[in-house]
């Protein structure tokens, strides 16, 4: 299958890509890993007339601390993620949610600047990075700002992006001491795609649950918290049974997608399932269990 | 590297096998259509052609990747080794089967032969990242990769043989 055609430029740079990105503006799509655009540009889902390379502008790779957490450029690959045991370190959760995503060779391509821009609603990552309070570096030749992640993924593959602005990077603050996460994923045995995806960071002191960020993906249109469990959690122990009160909330006012790989019903049950799985690993990480 | 060119034309430069390539061919050319049709290394395969089977897998810059779904275009300025020259050294030369490819032999790791290419390029990947991994490991590593005839049991089993091989150099 070959994309329809279409002409391709590397700028040299970022200020290079912003200047490609503005003039182009609506015939251009950006490419980073490929993983997902060119499947789709192959199918003549999407047909732009213009592709600008990120590739070029290394500064979107790097991995760098900051005053209060990570700065991961949004060029990072999942597999360049995988072989930083020092980020991984820092940012539970991250790693154990990478390994489950598609397969080495998407894995060494596919890069998390991607993995938050394309707003697809199965996408693993922006569930972790929704739990680990990710913030979005976006610049253009506007000029940079930063946003929250929660609330920049509006719907099926859109995403609060401005014309002429990309993705340049993701910051992820470092959780407080006490801090355990679990990502756990139902997924699709064909495809690995998420029927359901959950991500939780309890923080736990005492037994008692003092902070909960807990997100979805692969069940409704778009990756986002539970509100209603992370409410229940603080102030909890994390008894199992607690847990479980908590993830039954998981589904509460949830409307599930409904296609050819699970019904609505069948999502809806996953997803309690999966969320009481990531409480109880996470709530476990967190150290300090109190017996039921 | 980061030649900016307009137009519905791309001059790629790529290290194939070794070889200094350079081809101005349409930006919607695929590296595994490169390297198929415009270098005639036909031993890298098109299974799916949707990203799911690893027939195509090369290793772009020593990673493997699934050349269906990398532009020529992106790869310019890498470099790029396929099948053909899995046998041979640095310097070239032929030096007989890899320990992956006569892992595969010894083990009857294939029937059909049309996933082999890319079986042994992932293999290859998996055994540089993890030198000894455990059968559920070596599952793990190659679940990129689809076969339609052994049933995989002879493909870990030629993985899992050829880390031995590589352990007892
Ligand atoms: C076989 C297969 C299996 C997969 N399995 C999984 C899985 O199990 N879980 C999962 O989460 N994902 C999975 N994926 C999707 C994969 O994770 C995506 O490829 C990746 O998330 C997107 O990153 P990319 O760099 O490849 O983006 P690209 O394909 O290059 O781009 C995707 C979109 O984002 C835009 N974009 C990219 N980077 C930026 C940026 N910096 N700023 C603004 N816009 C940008 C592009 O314009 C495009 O619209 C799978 C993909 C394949 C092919
Ligand atoms: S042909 Fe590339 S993954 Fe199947
Ligand atoms: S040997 Fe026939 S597809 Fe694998």
């Amino acid at each position: 299958m070959y994309p329809a055609e279409f002409a391709y430029v590397r700028p040299d740079g970022l200020d290079a890509v912003f200047t490609a990105v503005d003039e182009y503006a609506d015939d251009a799509k950006v490419i980073a890993g490929g993983q997902s655009l060119l499947p789709l540009m192959k199918l003549r889902l999407a047909t732009p007339a213009m592709l600008i390379d990120l590739a070029g502008a290394g500064e979107l790779s790097g991995q760098h601390r900051t005053p209060s957490g990570v700065r991961l450029g949004a060029m990072t690959t999942y597999r360049e993620l995988q072989h930083s045991p020092h980020t991984l370190g820092l940012l539970p959760g991250l790693g154990e949610t990478v390994a489950v995503i598609a397969d080495t060779q998407v894995r060494a391509r596919g890069t998390i600047g991607g993995a938050v821009a394309h707003g697809d609603p199965t996408a693993d990552l922006p569930a972790m990075l929704l739990a680990l309070e990710a913030q979005v570096h976006i610049g253009s030749r506007r000029g940079h700002r930063r946003v929250a992640l929660d609330g920049f993924i509006t719907g099926v593959f859109s995403t609060g992006l401005a014309d002429g602005e990309i993705v340049t990077a993701l910051e992820i603050p470092l959780p407080p001491a006490g801090t355990g996460a679990a990502y756990e994923k139902v997924e699709q045995p064909a495809s690995h795609l998420a029927l359901a995806g959950v991500a939780a960071v309890l923080t736990v002191e005492a037994g008692t649950v003092r902070r909960a960020r807990v997100a979805m993906t692969g069940v409704t249109t778009t990756p986002r918290r539970l509100t209603a469990v992370e409410r229940a959690l603080v102030g909890s122990t994390t008894s199992d049974v607690a847990l479980s009160e908590a993830a039954a909330l998981a589904v509460d006012g949830v409307v599930p997608l409904d296609d050819v790989h699970a019904s609505p019903q069948y999502r809806l049950h996953l997803l309690e399932v999966a969320t009481r799985q990531a409480l109880q690993v996470a709530a476990r990480r967190a150290g300090a269990r109190w017996a039921a | 590297m980061a030649q900016v060119q307009d137009g519905t034309d791309v001059t790629v430069s790529l290290q194939v096998n070794g070889r200094h390539e350079v081809h101005t061919v349409p930006a919607r050319t695929l590296l595994v259509h490169h390297l198929r049709n415009t270098l005639g290394l036909t031993g890298t395969h098109v299974g799916c052609d949707t990203t799911q089977c690893g027939a195509c897998t090369v290793e772009l810059d020593g990673t493997a990747v699934k050349s269906c779904t990398v532009l020529a275009a992106q790869a310019d300025g890498s470099s790029v080794r396929t099948i053909e020259a899995v046998s041979r050294g640095e310097d070239g030369r032929d030096g007989g089967l890899d320990h992956v490819q006569q892992a595969f032999w010894d083990q009857h790791g294939l029937q059909c032969g049309f996933c082999t290419p890319g079986m042994v390029m992932a293999v290859r990947q998996l055994l540089r990242d993890n030198p000894r991994p455990t059968e559920d490991e070596v599952r793990r590593g190659i679940d990129g990769n689809l076969c339609r005839c052994t049933g995989y049991q002879n493909i870990v089993a030629a993985a899992l043989a050829a880390a031995d091989a590589e352990a007892a150099m």
